[in-house]
């Protein structure tokens, strides 16, 4: 492999952008095209894919890169002309040959070039070729036009199209239309004609997360909204001086002042939308991994799933982008493992042969509601109970105690597996603690519906965004503290008279549901600073089923507030969610509900 | 300045100058590279933060930025005192991170030269963690110790805060 100099450096991180995100594409294109196996559109688009990172690659001379691609592009175009058949097994050959070009190409970016082995799969590509493979009626003469000498000469000659030129005329039509350079082929010094269109290449992907691309017009609302904050900024250093030069009487002072206040509101929450919507992505970057994922697992598992994705446009903030994209796989393929049956069983069960996984995101006030359904046998409530007392995770006594909802938090528990044996997919115990842990860490909530034999459905509350949140500010006893207000479902005011104490555990009738209480001071070893007082306040948080009230002195108010990390070292504090910092410079800590609410159920379980 | 100090880094630099922050706490004074300090302010409002080990104050704002508050004195075992016109926070850089240390005096900077930092002696400051201390220098009329403070919370501290 030519050392790359750094003439071609450019070029060659056109390629390396372009060509992820078509393979990002592909994998897609992929799975769709075993479905809708005449869709001649998306076969045509994969060839073009495939074809185009090809002529990139001999052009900059990565000779592995061009083999395998090569090769997938002579299969792919036998499939084009229909001389072979889509078949599962075929797919199969071809995915893993856009495996091994994606290996090489994160090779390439690494700028650590290897010699790999993909003599193992190009001897897989390679019967596929011969005219023996037709599963089709041979009438369609197969020339195997794709001789390699021939077509990556003429690659290299940069015209890729004209590789084509013997095939039929049909697909001339169609091929033109890709690897024509865009606008970014002034970048590209030499060879004016090579593929990579380095502009275009720029553009975001999953896997290069320090640059963003933002609409110029968005970028331009900035600049006025900036423009609007620099003037109200002069106002009120003119307004400032007035005062201090004593030319202006309170009243003026207190009108002007007032005025300044209220635009100034006006433009920074503007800003502070258009910035928040610049961060945002759509949740497509993390979902159009899934059904190469759903696929493969279907494949090993001997299942047929059918991937239904809904709502792939839903906008959430980057940061919270990065995070699901684990716990959603983990899910997944839970929902594959465990929940969908072999068809066998299902056919015997009377449902449909292939089970069905629905994968949705939907945006529910200022939240993001992402839900994975299936509709496989669901949750085995007593199978569950039984394995978390087998492996030592909860005392029989807790297990009567359970109730339906609290058995289907069993499965979070680390350590905790249904299976016998540990599998590739699943078994160790672990993806559904890291589902808790992420989603947590997001300040999320997990809610779980099940029905034995109908399915399961795990639904994810998210935060839109991790940087500013609606809070309620409340006071414990002179300390200030804020709650995420997505997590308060209702504040009360009652006279302390009216708490039970069950056990030690302090309770409040709250209409039909006996509801726990946590004394904030109690937890946070406030000093006591006022004469005990008969009424206080409780802030009800928690999820639908899950719910606790915190016991506060007083209710704030509720504010807007920018949420600033406690650093490393105070990382983990229990009940601490964050801190941030208030209208008067002081800092205020965010209580961590889910944190409480998780370990007040422990502590009272025992 | 005659003197003559060297941090554990720069051992082997011994000749070269090193320039120290000296700061009071009960007595004693300490040094700790100037390097390291990113600034120094006065008491501001600093917010508890419960369930934290005792020698932790709190937080503070510091120009937008929440950095946690430790207490040197609390730390060191020492007797506590209330804070007064003298009292100062530090604020450092502790593996790439801002944290505030309560002193009771901020007095100088000085310059000493690598080789005037002595070995600390087998028993310091009472209650001073051994390992922190990266030497005594020996001046003089004055003993001043040099902390590292990177070292002030030991990776099993750090753990157990971790996993609070």
């Amino acid at each position: 492999m030519p050392p790359i100099d750094c003439e071609d450096q450019e070029l060659l991180e056109g390629f390396l952008t372009e060509t992820t995100e078509l393979l990002e594409k592909l994998d897609d294109d992929l799975v769709a095209l075993e479905k809708f196996t005449d869709d001649a559109d998306l076969l045509n688009r994969i060839f073009r894919s495939i074809h185009t990172v090809k002529g990139a690659s001999s052009f900059l001379g990565f000779d592995l890169l061009v083999k395998v691609t090569h090769k997938t592009e002579d299969v792919l175009n036998r499939l084009r002309k229909g001389e072979l058949l889509v078949t599962p097994e075929i797919m199969d050959v071809i995915l893993e040959a856009t495996d091994l070009v994606k290996v090489l190409v994160s090779d390439i970016k690494a700028g650590d070039i290897q010699e790999r082995e993909i003599d193992g799969t190009i001897s897989k590509l390679l019967p596929l070729l011969s005219e023996a493979a037709a599963n089709l009626n041979p009438t369609v003469l197969g020339v195997n036009q794709s001789n390699p000498e021939q077509s990556s000469q003429e690659t290299e000659k940069t015209e890729p199209i004209t590789s084509d030129a013997s095939n039929a005329a049909a697909v001339e039509q169609e091929i033109p239309s890709v690897p024509v350079q865009k606008t970014g082929g002034e970048m590209v010094p030499k060879k004016a004609a090579t593929p990579p269109k380095a502009a275009e290449g720029k553009s975001d992907d999953l896997s290069d997360n320090t640059t963003v691309r933002v609409d110029v017009k968005r970028l331009d609302d900035l600049m006025n909204q900036v423009g609007e904050l620099v003037l109200e900024r002069n106002r009120m250093i003119q307004i400032n001086q007035n005062l201090q030069q004593g030319m202006e009487n309170k009243l003026d002072f207190n009108e002007e002042f007032g005025k300044l206040t209220k635009r100034m509101n006006f433009v920074t929450s503007e800003l502070q939308m258009q910035v928040l919507k610049m961060r945002m992505l759509p949740v497509e970057k993390v979902f159009k991994k899934f059904p190469r994922i759903v696929r493969s697992m279907a494949r090993d598992l001997g299942k047929e799933v059918n991937l239904v994705i809904l709502g792939e446009e839903t906008e959430l903030d980057r940061s919270v982008v990065d995070e699901i994209g684990d716990p959603l796989i983990h899910l997944i393929r839970n929902a594959m493992d465990h929940g969908l049956e072999t068809p066998e069983v299902r056919v015997e069960a009377g449902k449909p042969r292939s089970g069905t996984l629905i994968l949705a995101a939907v945006h529910e006030g200022n939240q993001i509601i992402i839900s994975i359904k299936d509709d496989g046998n669901g949750i085995d409530t007593e199978r569950v109970g039984r394995k978390a007392v087998e492996k030592g995770l909860i005392t029989e006594d807790q297990l009567a105690a359970m109730s339906q909802r609290e058995m289907f938090d069993l499965i979070f528990l680390p350590g905790f597996s249904t299976k016998e044996k540990a599998t590739d997919l699943s078994g160790r115990g672990v993806g559904m603690d890291v589902v808790k842990t992420n989603i947590k860490k997001l300040n999320g909530l997990i809610d779980i519906k099940s029905e034995k034999g109908q399915g399961s459905e795990f639904i994810l509350r998210l935060p839109l965004t991790l940087a500013i949140i609606q809070s309620l500010l409340v006071e414990v006893e002179g300390e200030v503290y804020s709650i995420p207000l997505s997590s308060v479902l209702e504040t009360l005011r009652v006279d302390q008279r009216q708490f039970h104490v069950i056990g030690n555990q302090e309770v409040l009738k709250l209409r039909d549901i006996v509801l726990p209480l946590v004394r904030l001071e109690t937890i946070f070893k406030v000093q006591r600073k006022y004469e005990p007082d008969d009424f206080c306040y409780v802030v009800v948080v928690g999820s639908a089923d899950k719910r606790m009230g915190l016991v506060v002195t007083r209710l704030v108010g509720q504010q807007e507030v920018a949420i600033k990390s406690l650093g490393n070292y105070l990382a983990n504090v229990p009940g601490i969610a964050g801190s941030t910092i208030l209208g008067d410079g002081r800092v205020a800590l965010i209580v961590d509900p889910v944190g409480l609410v998780d370990g007040g159920e422990g502590s009272s379980g025992r | 300045m005659t003197s003559a100090l060297v941090p554990v880094k720069t051992d082997e630099s011994n000749g070269d100058l090193i320039q120290l922050v000296s700061f009071n706490l009960d007595q004693e004074e300490y040094g700790v590279d100037v390097l390291k300090v990113r600034e120094i302010i006065r008491m501001p409002v600093v917010t508890r933060v419960p369930n934290t080990p005792h020698y932790v104050e709190g937080v503070i704002n510091l120009r937008g930025k929440v950095i946690p508050i430790i207490s040197m004195r609390k730390r060191f075992g020492l007797m506590e005192v209330d804070s007064d016109k003298q009292t100062r926070i530090m604020v450092m850089d502790v593996e790439g991170e801002l944290m505030g240390f309560i002193v009771d005096a901020v007095s100088e900077v000085i310059r000493i030269s690598g080789s005037e930092i002595q070995p600390s002696p087998a028993v310091v400051a009472s209650g001073l963690d051994q390992e922190c201390i990266a030497g005594v220098i020996n001046q003089a009329e004055r003993l001043l110790v040099l902390l590292d403070l990177e070292k002030m919370f030991s990776s099993e501290e750090r753990n157990l805060f971790g996993s609070l």
